[in-house]
């Protein structure tokens, strides 16, 4: 029987419908301003009128119609054995070859319009990292897992057999709504609103009648404001959380975990354990006030879009212990961490007081502010009592811990990440001793990583020596690319 | 063997903190100060010939001139000494820098992770017959190790090792 991805295949029709519809909302959206923004849109169609402008939008559909059906019948792929040959380009033909043995994640995922036609969109990450990843736009769902299979076997295809050893439950998703740096990305969105709402208040909520039942008191009418964009704030979050989490399970399948997830876009990614390189723990402030934090596992050249990122999300009840074990079996959690030095803490208090002497000379200087003396001891009082807290809690959360052949870093000030990598993942090891350092035997070691730098500031030099020492002789014995299984 | 140990068949191995360094060349001083005093001549003669109108610090200009030069003058002679202080080492499984003079840095990357190696150098570096090796790891973004003020045939010839190690390297993990 002759293998059908050994001969040249095409991407769907159906996906090449979706781009054209994708790209010209994107450009919509982009030029929003330029065609419709202070009555240009309504300029330029009285300078030029209707007919005109329909000419003009069908001869754009046209030319559109055209480079879509250039770009489908230049872009074909195929499988050479392992390896996963691509020809694409509108004017200039490129040729992309991935080797299996290359592969470092793949990732499936079926926008809603997509789903009738049985469509998906296939993406793969080499060990190169997330810049260098390759998207096939729209295939046919078999011809994806087939890839896939080939490309990565048991990648994407068991999950229906496999148990889940994770699922995220409606609490666990609730709550990393709740918790997630979603809220954050809630609030930046909303913040373009607030000049109209504020002119909206101003102009017309004065005549309308539920204006009656709001309280009198401008405190409490503020504090009911505050209330209403934070239930608007953790709402969005929740939601978005929902679209991408939803139905979230995780399979470990043939050294290799696969999630699926998403409420209209169904989002499939799989990750080869012997490529993980980093797992971090990420509690938020919220998310360690209500008991729920997520893992993100980095591999190579991580990406920078969240979006993108393998994750599991809405862990609660100590559940991150039983996931970190399974995704790297024998590795235990540390019963305490090991605090950094008391100099680290004095450091960082005489750093916040600066700043902070700063901020007040400054303001005081710019603004012209004319406070009797009480207030401003008032206000280097709260100043000081806000960096002392700052730098207490920085000290506090600040640890590591060697725990077999992995190191575990902590680190932050109300929300907590540990770093947890096994030694021989490290890729470079930095000791630094400023002046201060250098009088009290101590060093900063920076941890460089798959997904960037961890440093582990003010330990004792000896030790900063030693575990670098450790780190080097570990990386000696192990190669950045594994050997296929 | 747990990872902690040293590599086999590496009887000397060293610590980080007690392999022998080589010295840069002693070319590398001066050029590393005329770059710092080229950056901070930009700065002296902007605040000389900035405009101050009837502004009262017209009359400090000659002093602001002079501090700033002061500290040109500092920055120059740091950076002389910094240079006089650098450091490398090639050791069996891995590349060793030194460098600084007030936040002192010892960097170290494994030769396992080096994907490939680079030689620059600019006009200045040129002129004293200077050369920086650039080197790259997975995934990362820039140089994860950069040497600079190394002699063009000392460059050329670590470059050669590296190579060498590289496609031992590469040979091993392949059979």
């Amino acid at each position: 029987m002759s293998d059908p991805l050994a001969e040249w295949q095409r991407l769907s029709p159906w996906a090449m419908v979706s781009l054209l519809l994708t790209q010209a909302a994107e450009q919509g959206r982009q030029h929003l301003p330029l065609l419709l923004g202070a009555g240009a849109g309504l300029t330029l169609l009285d300078a030029i009128g209707w007919r005109e402008l329909l000419l003009a939008g069908g001869g754009v559909l046209c030319l559109a119609l055209l480079l879509a059906w250039r770009y489908y019948r230049r872009f074909r792929f195929r499988l050479e054995d392992d390896v996963l040959v691509i020809h694409s380009g509108l004017f200039e033909q490129r040729e992309y070859k991935l080797a299996a043995h290359h592969v470092q994640q793949i990732a499936t995922r079926q926008p809603l319009h997509m789903r009738p036609f049985g469509v998906v969109e296939w993406q793969v990450v080499p060990l190169a990292g997330d810049a260098s990843r390759i998207t096939l736009p729209g295939i046919r769902q078999a011809i994806a897992e087939a890839l896939s299979e080939r490309l990565s076997p048991y990648a994407l295809t068991p999950q229906a057999a496999a148990p889940a050893h994770y699922v995220l439950t409606a609490k666990g998703l609730l709550l990393h709504g709740l918790t997630s740096r979603s809220v954050m990305v809630a609030a930046a969105m909303l913040s373009p609103l607030i000049r109209p709402l504020e002119r909206w208040l101003h102009d017309i909520a004065p005549s309308l009648a539920w204006r009656d039942w709001l309280p009198t008191a401008p405190l409490l009418l503020a504090a009911l404001a505050l209330l209403v964009v934070l239930a608007v704030v953790l709402l969005l979050s929740v939601i978005a959380a929902a679209w991408r989490f939803f139905g979230y399970r995780l399979v470990e399948h043939g050294g290799r975990q696969i999630q699926t997830s998403g409420l209209l876009q169904r989002q499939r990614q799989s990750l080869t354990l012997s490529r993980l390189q980093v797992v971090e723990w990420v509690e938020t402030g919220p998310g360690r006030l209500l008991g729920c934090g997520y893992l993100v596992c980095h591999q190579f050249g991580g990406a920078g879009d969240e979006g993108r990122r393998f994750l599991v999300p809405g862990i609660t009840g100590g559940e991150q212990r039983r996931l970190l074990a399974t995704l790297w079996p024998g590795l235990s959690w540390p019963a305490e961490l090991v605090r950094v030095s008391r100099h680290y803490r004095r450091v960082l208090l005489l750093r916040g007081v600066l700043l902070g002497g700063l901020l007040l000379a400054g303001s005081g200087a710019l603004l012209d502010v004319t406070l009797p003396g009480w207030q401003w001891l008032l206000l280097a009082a709260a100043l000081l009592a806000l960096v002392v807290l700052g730098a207490w809690r920085r000290w506090y959360c600040q640890g590591w811990a060697r725990s077999g052949d992995y190191l575990w870093v902590r680190h932050g000030l109300f929300g907590l990440r540990t770093h947890v990598f096994a030694l021989h993942k490290a890729i470079a090891v930095d000791v630094r001793q400023s002046w201060f350092q250098r009088r009290r035997g101590l060093a900063t070691l920076h941890l460089h990583l798959a997904h960037g730098r961890v440093a582990l500031p003010y330990i004792e030099h000896a030790t900063a020596l030693a575990l670098a020492d450790e780190l080097l002789a570990a990386c000696a014995s192990d190669s950045v690319v594994e050997p296929p299984d | 063997m747990t990872h902690s140990d040293p590599p086999a068949g590496a009887e000397s191995w060293r610590g980080l903190g007690e392999s022998p360094l080589q010295p840069l060349s002693p070319h590398l001083a001066p050029c590393l100060a005329l770059h710092k005093a080229a950056g901070w001549l930009v700065v002296v003669l902007a605040v000389a010939w900035m405009p101050l109108g009837d502004s009262p610090l017209l009359a400090w200009r000659a002093w602001l001139v002079a501090g700033v030069a002061g500290c040109a003058a500092l920055g120059v002679g740091l950076a002389w000494c910094e240079a006089r202080r650098r450091g490398y080492a090639l050791r069996e499984h891995d590349i060793v820098q030194r460098r600084g003079l007030l936040v002192r840095r010892l960097q170290a990357l494994p030769l396992v992770r080096l994907q490939h190696i680079e030689t620059r150098s600019n006009p200045l570096e040129r002129c004293f017959g200077l050369v920086r090796l650039a080197c790259f790891t997975a995934g990362g973004r820039g140089a994860d190790l950069l040497i600079e003020g190394l002699p063009a045939a000392q460059a050329e010839l670590l470059k050669q090792q590296l190579l060498d190690r590289l496609s031992g390297a590469s040979g091993e993990s392949s059979a």
